[in-house]
């Protein structure tokens, strides 16, 4: 049995390559899109700020998915994974990125949050107020935040220690750690999704909600680190170590998990609509009028159906151009998800006798945003890709996986 | 700008390079999944010698144990006859309990038949190696679980002579099932499991079934296994279409194992009874169920490592593997419990909150926390690796999930259904001797079912056991 791996040329960024250059060019056209969404935002800032939770929401949950990838390979002592895991890693350490994206959330929140404002006679929110009131919120935004920035931070800083070849034995301790870290994860990712996402129609609720946006963010997280990985193999790195094989694991888990996210997304759906109480329903109800009922069939293909069958087959998993559609694809329709939660809630919140709610439509300014808060996580990632090792190669079950091969 | 700790990094990362490098052993190399460096002859002759012993030389533990489980069996056909002959008025079940342990026996049945297709496909599509040493009973242990399971909705029904209108026939009274009851769906989700569960076993079974046939010396039994063994020579053809059996099979029983007891939790779900109608129920069933099913894996098993002489194929290892899986999916089920406890609060629904404060501090609160302690908080000390590699306490607790896991089923039916929403019908539903009975006899025909197999087919797939020892790797040895 072979036990030394050999470090290859391909598993360094070359000093010219496009990727040295990728952090400030993705920084600029950030900066640009944040400043462009700014002018919007003067204009309306009640609609620009539930453009920001979207855009805010989109991005992070990539992290967070990504973050999940970490803590399962360690959980499983997997060892397939080790040469596509460091990319994973540097996405899911871009956390210091969304405690600054988030402070104009907590600062707005009474403008996006309608629970924040109850009205006389409401009684279900009244008998809440002691879980839905802005201070509690915060204190718990904080705990998230220093939960993911924990984990974030331990996870990546143990890894990148093992580089230099002499701290192999830490491998342990990053399996050990990794149990506890899965549960913290859990509950944070839960009442995260339960404060920023479902309380945003503060009377519905759903015991299911959590795990329906924890099934769209590990989507979102592996989707990005395959693109990631095409990228740099684009530019002619990591081309002899990551292969076919590690593409097809990587398709075969998105696979896995479109069909997760349905087998949720469904029993949600079917559940409440065959009891048909109204207070549950009211969340359907409301995605299917005013122009939203377009959005709510087409996801049951976009979300479902085509990259169900796209994927199905072996050789689309093994097929780089395919796959990187259909990771485009899955991002795609992931923000879409997102946008079809958080903006159905814009203007639908103390409405008058007979009033409707606005109609559905996507705004430039979201998607601008949108691009904007990519842009700065791209730059990020990059910045680590250009200046870290790319692989763990201190890694002890690096050898593993680089001759890992699909039965 | 290159990065500069791959510059000092040595060419190579491994123990062959340099002193400091070493690598530590048992993170590098994956553990032996077999112990003692058996042959292929020696997992052959272990495995068949059960199989290949004269009924008259059958260890008297068999014999006694079969003599118990077959005598209950036959209790439960009896009970079974007389509650056809008398009806359902035996049982306590009485308003508003109209449900009660006929569902809970069906759910804790169909439960525990989760962990065989799970280990055969699941976790084949997840490459865990180690599921070799128990597939094949965990396997068996699901259809007999299933078959036990089917008893019951069959016989709940009162008019058994009329079961045939749950499928959808043609008739000419034009009668027709109702297709949005969740009942029907049942039907159909446990019929397609129980199928395709049987198939994988049976796919699995017959390159084995083909050795014993070649090594019984009696001919009946040589023809007996011959028949099953559907003419298998071992061909390199025969393989082939073996392997892509296998692989096609394991790729669509994995939604079945998500589906069935998605379905059976629709049962429960799609009411509007609060207790029962949560959006968490689908994936906290099969959950619940991947639990129970390995916390029985683990009961059988590990008797039958010690009886049946396999403690070098079903290794410490393997043990601890599947406490591993009972501590994750018992910390989903607590975590589901915890999200209906908090949504059930958070609903500001009165009476989602009543249904979950009558659960752990109304009249049935004694098998709530029987569940909680049971379920949630015993699996947790499996984070200690000296209990879950301990023996004993991987039978007690398993004893515990059993329990508990039925015990969780009993609180769901009974304390939503007994304080419905009208006062004056409350009642405390007791059962009367007839349902432990009925329990206890499923058990009798489960342990009869199981017993047979151990005693006639081979308890461990040996040929894949095999294909994962050392000497099955053709590259073993070779230093490249």
């Amino acid at each position: 049995m072979q036990t030394a791996a050999k470090i290859t040329d391909d598993m360094k960024v070359p000093s010219k390559s496009f990727w040295h250059k990728m952090p400030i060019i993705a920084f600029m056209l950030g900066i640009m899109c944040i400043l462009y969404w700014v002018t919007g935002f003067k204009a309306d800032p009640h609609r620009a700020m539930y453009g920001y939770l979207f855009a805010f929401i989109c991005v992070l949950s990539i992290a967070l998915g990504a973050m999940f990838f970490v803590i399962i390979q360690h959980l499983s002592r997997a060892g397939w994974s080790v040469v596509v895991r460091r990319i994973a890693e540097f996405a899911m350490w871009t956390m210091p990125l969304f405690v600054v994206l988030f402070l104009p959330i907590a600062f707005w929140a009474p403008d996006i949050f309608p629970w924040s404002h109850i009205e006389t006679g409401d009684v279900i929110l009244e008998n809440k107020a002691s879980y839905l009131n802005m201070n509690f919120f915060m204190v718990r935004s904080a705990i998230y935040f220093a939960i993911w920035l924990l984990i974030g931070w331990w996870f990546y800083k143990t890894s990148v220690g093992q580089d230099q070849g002499n701290r192999q034995e830490d491998t342990r301790k990053l399996w050990t750690l990794s149990a506890p870290a899965v549960i913290l994860f859990a509950l944070s990712l839960t009442f995260a999704s339960f404060d920023w996402l479902m309380s945003l129609q503060p009377h519905w609720f759903s015991t299911i909600f959590g795990v329906y946006f924890f099934a769209g963010c590990f989507l979102a997280g592996m989707a990005f680190i395959t693109l990631m990985l095409l990228g740099l193999q684009a530019a002619g790195i990591l081309t002899k170590t990551v292969t076919f094989e590690h593409y097809q694991d990587l398709g075969k888990l998105m696979f896995g998990f479109t069909v997760f996210w349905a087998y949720i997304a469904f029993s949600q759906f079917m559940l409440y609509w065959y009891a048909n109480i109204p207070e549950e329903t009211e969340f359907y109800m409301h995605r299917l009028q005013h122009g939203w009922e377009y959005v709510s069939y087409a996801m049951i293909f976009t979300n479902f159906f085509i990259p169900f069958f796209f994927l199905l087959s072996r050789h689309v998993k093994r097929n780089k151009l395919g796959l990187a559609l259909f990771c485009c694809w899955t991002l795609l329709v992931h923000f879409l998800d997102l946008y079809w939660i958080i903006m159905p809630n814009y203007g639908a919140h103390g409405l008058a006798e007979g009033a409707h709610p606005p109609h559905a439509s996507i705004h430039g300014n979201d998607l601008i945003l949108l691009a904007g808060m990519l842009s700065l996580f791209i730059a990020y990632v990059s910045y680590f890709v250009a200046r870290k090792n790319i692989v763990p190669i201190g890694d002890p079950k690096l050898i593993e996986s680089l001759h890992f091969e699909n039965a | 700008m290159v990065s500069k700790s791959i510059e000092n990094m040595p060419e190579y990362v491994g123990n062959t390079h340099r002193g400091d490098l070493v690598l530590p052993e048992d993170v590098v190399k994956r553990e032996e999944l077999i112990r003692g460096n058996p042959t292929f002859h020696d997992i052959t002759e272990t495995v068949c010698k059960m199989a290949q012993t004269p009924f008259s030389e059958t260890h008297i533990g068999w014999r006694v144990g079969f003599a118990i489980s077959l005598s209950l069996a036959i209790m439960f056909f009896g009970l079974i006859a007389y509650l056809i002959w008398e009806g359902i008025g035996i049982w306590g079940n009485a308003s508003p309990v109209f449900w009660a342990w006929d569902i809970v026996n069906f759910v804790f049945w169909v439960g525990i038949g989760h962990a065989g297709t799970l280990i055969s496909a699941v976790l084949f599509l997840f490459r865990q190696k180690w599921r070799t040493s128990i597939n094949r009973y965990a396997e068996a242990m699901t259809i007999f679980a299933v078959i036990c399971a089917l008893v019951f909705p069959g016989i709940h029904v009162g008019r058994i002579w009329v079961i045939y209108w749950v499928f959808p026939i043609p008739n000419s009274m034009e009668m027709w099932p109702n297709f949005r009851s969740p009942l029907l769906w049942d039907v159909f989700a446990v019929g397609t499991y129980f199928t395709v569960s049987l198939l994988f076993w049976y796919v699995g079974l017959i390159p084995d079934i083909a050795t014993l046939r070649d090594r019984v010396k009696s001919r009946a039994a040589k023809i007996a296994y011959g028949i099953f063994a559907l003419g298998w020579r071992g061909s390199m053809r025969h393989w082939l279409h073996y392997e892509r059996a296998y692989l096609l099979l394991a790729a669509l029983s994995t939604p079945l194992v998500l589906s069935v007891h998605s379905v059976v939790s629709f049962d429960f779900a799609v009411a509007q009874l609060p207790g029962w109608h949560t959006t968490i129920f689908p994936p906290y069933f099969v959950a619940g169920a991947i639990f129970s099913g390995f916390a029985m894996v683990q009961t059988l098993v590990l008797p039958a490592r010690k009886w049946l002489g396999l403690k070098d194929i079903v290794t410490m290892k393997h043990i601890e593997n599947m406490n591993k899986i009972i501590l994750v999916t018992g910390s989903i089920v607590g975590y589901a419990y915890a999200m209906e406890f908090f949504i059930a609060w958070y609903s500001g629904n009165q009476y989602e909150s009543f249904a979950f404060i009558n659960r752990a501090f109304g009249p049935y609160a004694w098998s709530y926390w029987i569940m909680v302690s049971c379920n949630v908080i015993s699996p947790q000390l499996f984070w200690f690796k000296k209990l879950r590699t301990s023996i004993v306490v991987s039978f007690v607790i398993s004893i515990f999930v059993n329990i508990g896991m039925w015990f969780e089923r009993f609180v769901i039916t009974v304390t939503s259904l007994n304080r419905d929403f009208l006062p004056s019908s409350w009642h405390y539903f007791s059962p009367r001797i007839f349902e432990p009975l009925f329990l206890i006899g499923s058990f009798g025909l489960f342990f009869t079912l199981f017993l047979l197999f151990v005693r006639y087919l081979p308890v461990i797939a040996m040929a894949e056991v095999k294909s994962v020892l050392p000497q099955a790797n053709p590259h073993e040895g070779h230093h490249s």
